[in-house]
């Protein structure tokens, strides 16, 4: 087996066990959630005969550990449901019906990934751009205004919870100024140049949250490389101070800034959810929150795995990436 | 990933024994930046804990309502300029229910740093445990560690905390469970960052060398990494701490922070947002704090990193050898040396 | 009113309150006539009306609805046999024909109720409406996988209680006979005079059997109105409504259906909403929103703006929001105790809590001051507008607690300014004055809901709400203090665990009536009886005020909903 094929494989397992904790995790705990999920679903109203007809074909009466291993059939043979006039069939991986739209969990998270994927990835250029080029800065040009308005900048995002962030700035961009429209989600295929402005202010918001951890490390990384010898060496036999920062310590920088990255883009799926709800982008982390509150078990299952998957992803390309990055180091 | 962030963190790191402290609040005292950011710090938490005599000098409580200061038919704005501030309410008045802002700030401090300062050292303690722990241990504990780190960070936050908040009894004290469900949650980078870290000292000489004149594990862990991991563990948690309030902010926006009538800055923050037109103090003041907060922490966070620098510790170890000289011998030596590579330094950054 | 997106969605999806499909809202005020913002104000057809919402459509179901009057945008899609008069104010709460040739026609006793549809009622897709098709629709709001409609149907029909819906059940509900293609007779097990009002809600729509599909039947329902939907996309997040070419005007006075096209995008903050309102850009101009009411920052910012204000409908919906005793937790077992906290209570600060004085009236009564109500104005513990608490001190100390009293205020954790922390603060303030000290105790949604609705575990004192399921006092009172409603094993709503037979005794009588009017006044006086027995502090009835785009016009707002009513607004 080629280093890279066992790297994967190695991966692979380690991810589904990851997955599989975690779906035992969010069972247990909203097993222990208070509110009637029979009650809610079927309505504030419901007489007491009609609560336990709906909690009955939900298998709320079934033990735990049933009510599980239902679920990791479902994920490997799917499963056939009623709707009351006929019979559907949810195919294999199927992630259960919500309990408040019987809909399948599997067709709601394919309708709303694309929305936070479009959120998170747009986002994540933007930080990397401001993040990484203000801890650039920040390390190189100590002292001179534009970096001390970006750190400021970068600073007061992590400073202000994005709710406040997000409403400010569509009160002054979109209704005071009219620069942008309001934010709305329109799909890349039907008209790329909608979807970008459309998402332009919540990428904005998002991005502002997290820039400056980037740029802290950023800064931190390379002032750490610039003092290295070798640099010094460079310096001595008069290599340019931009190739110095360009080649060589911003590549030392790479690797924290890759792997950071990774861990961001995975939270950043879940924790979209502010910026998502604010603006209506109707996404993975707002329907998540939705799911909570009414304790709809299948819905919330079904989208924190695809957030537990993202994140493992991410973090394999990371490792990836950052092999690619620095030579020296081996997949392990 | 874990393995990705191996080399990534600092690449050396300082020794500081018990001269390292003294040297270090030298270094720490040099700089002229973190010692305001330390001062501010400083008066915040005593902001905080002085909140009732503050208070008292004022001649309010963050508590009562004034309803004769807002204008009910007009969605409870505070009269007068600024948001109803005068020599009886300093910094004005609390839209519809008339409470004084200057009260509920300085109340909403010991909320606010009480619980991301928990929360955040609760995230240390288990992200440095595990990840030090992880980078020791054999392989078994080490893939076990790291796995269960796995699934923390891949743990979305927010619906943790809604559906933990949730399951915990009413009665629970909501301020401390907030800190404990964040640091709970949350240590899965910090702990990354330590187990890579630490793996990166490992292979150093004096830990090697401490290991080879026999050191047991948690002596070594204890005199040697901890020390060593202080840098990028600061740094991280110097950020750690506004991120904490953000999130206990988020929190009540989504519904389950902090209860009322505890004020808390992040709370603030939710109700006010909506009034940033019509009220613009309300908003201002707790972001002004939090801004405060944020920059102070993050300046000190630099400075504690820079007195902890692992570029005068690799200058110290060129300067007289290994560190197991310095230490037996010529402490005085090394801190000279290093009180020069410092100055060094300054000419460079 | 703030950020529903999040968290009134959560309050919306479990709150105990039945206003939700209706969506509350707004309406009315002072000058409807001249609405439009200056030049050609005469309605014309045409053009693409915008709603802006932060809850989804998410049930689109005839059968799962819960509205008040047939919901608003449902009731474009979704004719019923009757339905809400589409005037403003006082007018508005009328129950009027609509697929029917009048509201309906009762027996003696009224437990008997017989319809006759109108001629020439045509689907979207050209076929005839049949009485078959609405016995099927009722029918099939009996089964499990379609609940959460009104309880109304299965305690009224007769034999409806054990009925599980015709998937289940193929032989179908012997109380409803259909003699004919155009004949419906309705029998109950009781009688009720204010069958006409449950006959607007949308299970009495008609659903073709032959295009049902069960639980995805909401992806595309049939219409029976002027709209047909084209487009729903995520579960009721987007839906885009179009002509139904087969609806004639000639068979429907109530819907004026005057724009084309009609644009649904829900799941905005209230904020960014109410953002959008006032900024009224681009096809934004043309919008309004079905859900999303001023919060008081928003408030306080459009009342010094006199072109915004001049776009604000002002709505009174039937609602209340008052403290709850149970009478079988000490302290308040004892009467004078109740009494005493009726008289501390600081109305005027609660009031300010939730939003002030243009968003909320404070209450005296529980019926709320509405005519079709039977309102009957009463203040039997004056507290004033800031609380006797001299009064509230003399009753505490007859009622053996001197030195005061230390109580536990149980209310909600969400941000709905009903049952919410800001209003619990505003009580617990207030009865300080009187020498009760109010602990409070916050529960999350799910956990209050289900405390204070359960027998076994309903607190002492706590914030609830309740709202009309058609604008009378019958919904409004039966399900709080008929004794026979106390349900032991399930959701409860007699809170005060009340089973006076005098009081029940009323109830059957009233309901006997069939003039609404004569039965509204003894409503209102039944309400001024129980209120006696102190089981509930009214504290206010909330004002919905709303913003509309710059190019709306035709407003109308009924105090049966409360909104703007969405079928009868133009965009040209």
């Amino acid at each position: 087996m080629s280093g890279f094929t066992a790297f994967a494989l190695r991966r692979a397992v380690s991810a589904v066990l990851t997955l599989l904790a975690l779906s035992v995790i969010i069972y247990v705990v909203f097993y222990a959630t208070p509110g009637n999920v029979a009650q809610i679903t079927c309505g504030p109203r419901c007489s007491p005969e009609q609560v336990h007809q709906v909690a009955q074909q939900l298998r709320l009466d079934d033990p735990l550990y049933l009510r599980y291993w239902h679920f990791l059939q479902g994920i490997v043979a799917g499963h056939d449901y009623s709707t009351g006039t006929s019979v559907e069939h949810c195919p294999a991986p199927c992630l259960g019906l919500s309990y408040q739209s019987d809909q399948q969990v599997t067709r709601i998270i394919l309708n709303k990934l694309p929305v936070s994927l479009s959120l998170v990835v747009g986002a994540m250029v933007l930080w990397l751009l401001l993040g990484v080029g203000t801890g650039v800065l920040s390390a190189w040009r100590r002292g001179r205004f534009t970096e001390r308005a970006l750190t400021g900048i970068t600073l007061a995002g992590v400073a202000t919870p994005v709710f406040v962030i997000g409403l400010v700035l569509m009160i002054v961009v979109c209704g005071q100024l009219e620069l942008l429209p309001f934010p709305e989600y329109v799909s890349f295929s039907d008209d790329p140049e909608q979807w970008m402005w459309g998402l332009l202010l919540p990428w904005v918001t998002l991005a502002l949250g997290e820039a400056a951890y980037f740029a802290r490390l950023t800064r931190a990384s390379m002032l750490e490389t610039l003092a290295e010898d070798h640099i010094r060496t460079f310096r001595a036999y008069g290599v340019g101070e931009r190739s110095i920062v360009g080649r060589h310590a911003l590549r030392g920088a790479l690797a924290p800034i890759i792997a950071l990255n990774a861990n961001d883009f995975g939270s950043a799926m879940g924790g979209a959810v502010l910026v998502e709800s604010l603006f209506g982008l109707p996404g993975i982390g707002q329907e998540l929150v939705h799911a909570v509150t009414v304790v709809d078990l299948p819905v919330v299952v079904g989208m924190v795995l695809v957030i537990g998957f993202f994140v493992v992803l991410a973090n394999a390309v990371a490792d990836v990436l950052y092999a690619v990055a620095d030579r020296r180091v081996v997949l392990a | 990933m874990s393995e990705a962030l191996v080399a990534t963190e600092v690449p050396e790191a300082s020794v500081p024994g018990a001269s390292g402290a003294r040297q270090f609040w030298r270094r720490l005292r040099a700089q002229r930046a973190a010692m305001v950011a330390a001062v501010v710090v400083a008066l915040l938490v005593l902001v905080a804990l002085a909140a009732p005599l503050l208070t008292a000098l004022e001649g309010q409580d963050p508590t009562t309502y004034h309803p004769s200061l807002i204008d009910s038919a007009r969605g409870g704005v505070p009269i007068g300029s600024f948001g109803g501030v005068g020599g009886e309410h300093w910094l004005g008045v609390e839209p519809q229910t008339g409470r004084d802002l200057f009260a509920r700030l300085v109340y909403g401090a010991r909320v606010s740093l009480g619980v991301a300062l928990a929360a955040t050292a609760v995230q240390v303690f288990l992200g440095v445990v595990v990840g030090v722990a992880a980078a020791l241990g054999n392989r078994w504990v080490d893939q076990l560690l790291s796995r269960i780190t796995d699934i923390i960070v891949a743990m979305p936050l927010m619906i943790m905390a809604l559906a933990l908040l949730a399951v915990v009894p009413s009665s629970f004290p909501r301020p401390v469970l907030v800190a404990l469900i964040i640091g709970f949650v949350a240590w899965g980078t910090i702990g990354k960052i330590a187990r890579a870290q630490t793996l990166t000292l490992k292979e150093l000489d004096y830990v090697a060398a401490a290991r080879l004149s026999g050191w047991g594990t948690l002596r070594i862990a204890r005199r040697e990494l901890l020390p060593g991991l202080a840098a990028p563990v600061i740094t991280y948690a110097a950020l750690m701490v506004p991120a904490n309030i953000s999130i206990e902010a988020s929190l009540s926006f989504l519904g389950v922070g902090v209860k009322p009538p505890t004020p808390s800055w992040g709370q603030m923050l939710t109700s006010a947002d909506v009034w940033y037109q019509a009220a613009p103090q309300y908003l201002l003041l707790p972001a002004a704090a939090l801004f405060v907060t944020v920059l102070a922490l993050t300046v000190l966070g630099d400075g504690v990193r820079t007195a902890l620098d692992p570029r005068a510790a690799s200058r110290l170890r060129i300067g007289t050898g290994r560190r197991q000289e310095s230490k037996a011998g010529k402490p005085e030596a090394a801190k000279t040396e290093a009180g020069r590579s410092e100055a060094a330094e300054e000419g460079i950054a | 009113m703030r950020h529903p997106s999040l968290t009134a969605r959560r309050v919306a999806a479990v709150s105990v309150s039945l206003v939700l499909a209706a969506g509350a809202a707004a309406c009315g005020p002072e000058d409807n006539d001249a609405k439009s913002s200056g030049g050609d104000s005469t309605p014309h057809k045409g053009g693409t009306l915008t709603v802006l919402n932060s809850n989804p459509q998410q049930d689109f179901d005839p059968a799962r609805l819960y509205t008040s009057g047939g919901g608003n945008v449902p009731s474009l899609v979704f004719r019923t046999l009757t339905t809400r008069n589409r005037e403003n104010g006082a007018a508005g709460a009328k129950v009027v024909p609509d697929l029917a040739t009048d509201t309906g026609r009762p027996s003696k006793d009224a437990t008997v109720w017989t319809y006759t549809l109108k001629k020439g009622l045509k689907y979207e897709d050209g076929t005839a409406i049949t009485s078959a098709d609405i016995k099927y629709g009722i029918e099939r709001s009996f089964a499990p996988e379609l609940s959460g409609g009104a309880p109304y149907l299965r305690d009224w029909l007769v034999g409806a209680a054990d009925y599980q819906g015709p998937y289940k059940d193929k032989k179908g509900l012997a109380a409803i006979e259909t003699p004919d293609e155009r004949t419906l007779v309705f029998h109950l097990n009781k009688p009720e005079g204010e069958f006409p009002y449950l006959a607007t809600q949308t299970q009495f729509t008609p659903v073709p059997k032959a295009k049902d599909t069960g639980t995805k039947y909401e992806e595309h329902p049939v219409s029976s109105g002027p709209y047909k939907v084209v487009t729903n996309q995520n579960d009721g997040e987007h839906l885009v409504l179009e002509r139904n070419t087969y609806w004639s005007a000639s068979t429907d006075a109530e819907r004026k259906a005057y724009p084309d096209r009609i644009d649904v995008k829900s799941g905005l903050d209230s904020s960014v909403i109410n953002q959008r309102l006032s900024s009224s850009q681009g096809a934004d101009a043309a919008a309004v929103t079905t859900d999303t009411n001023l919060g008081p920052a928003e408030l306080a910012k459009v009342t010094g703006d006199k072109e915004l204000a001049s776009r604000v409908g002002t709505g009174h919906f039937g609602y209340t929001n008052y403290i709850a005793f149970n009478p079988t937790v000490k302290p308040f077992d004892n009467v004078k105790v109740r009494q005493a906290i009726s008289y501390a209570v600081d109305r005027s600060s609660v009031v300010n809590a939730a939003g002030g004085s243009a968003l909320a009236e404070s209450a005296t009564t529980y019926l709320p001051n509405q005519k079709s109500f039977g309102y009957e104005p009463y203040d039997l513990f004056p507290a004033g507008a800031t609380g006797n608490a001299a009064k509230a001190k003399e009753l505490l100390k007859q009622a053996g607690h001197p030195n005061g009293l230390t109580v536990t205020l149980t209310h909600s954790n969400s941000k709905d300014f009903e049952t919410s922390p800001e209003i619990a603060t505003a009580v617990q303030d207030a009865l300080k004055k009187a020498g009760i000290t109010v602990k409070l105790q916050g529960l999350e949604e799910n956990d209050y809901s289900d405390t204070i609705h359960s027998v076994k575990t309903e607190p002492g004192f706590f914030l609830a709400h309740w709202g009309a399921d058609w604008p009378s006092g019958g919904p409004f009172l039966a399900p709080i203090f008929d004794g026979r409603q106390i349900v032991k094993d399930g959701a409860n709503f007699n809170t005060g665990l009340l089973n006076d037979k005098s009081v029940n005794d009323e109830i059957d009588a009233i309901n006997k009536l069939t003039d609404l009017d004569a039965a509204a006044k003894r409503w209102g006086a039944l309400d001024k009886k129980i209120g006696e027995q102190a089981l509930t502090v009214p504290l206010f009835h909330p004002v919905y005020k709303r913003l509309y785009g710059k190019d709306i016009k035709d407003v109308v707002i009924s105090d049966w909903t409360g909104v703007l009513d969405i079928s009868q607004v133009a965009v040209k």
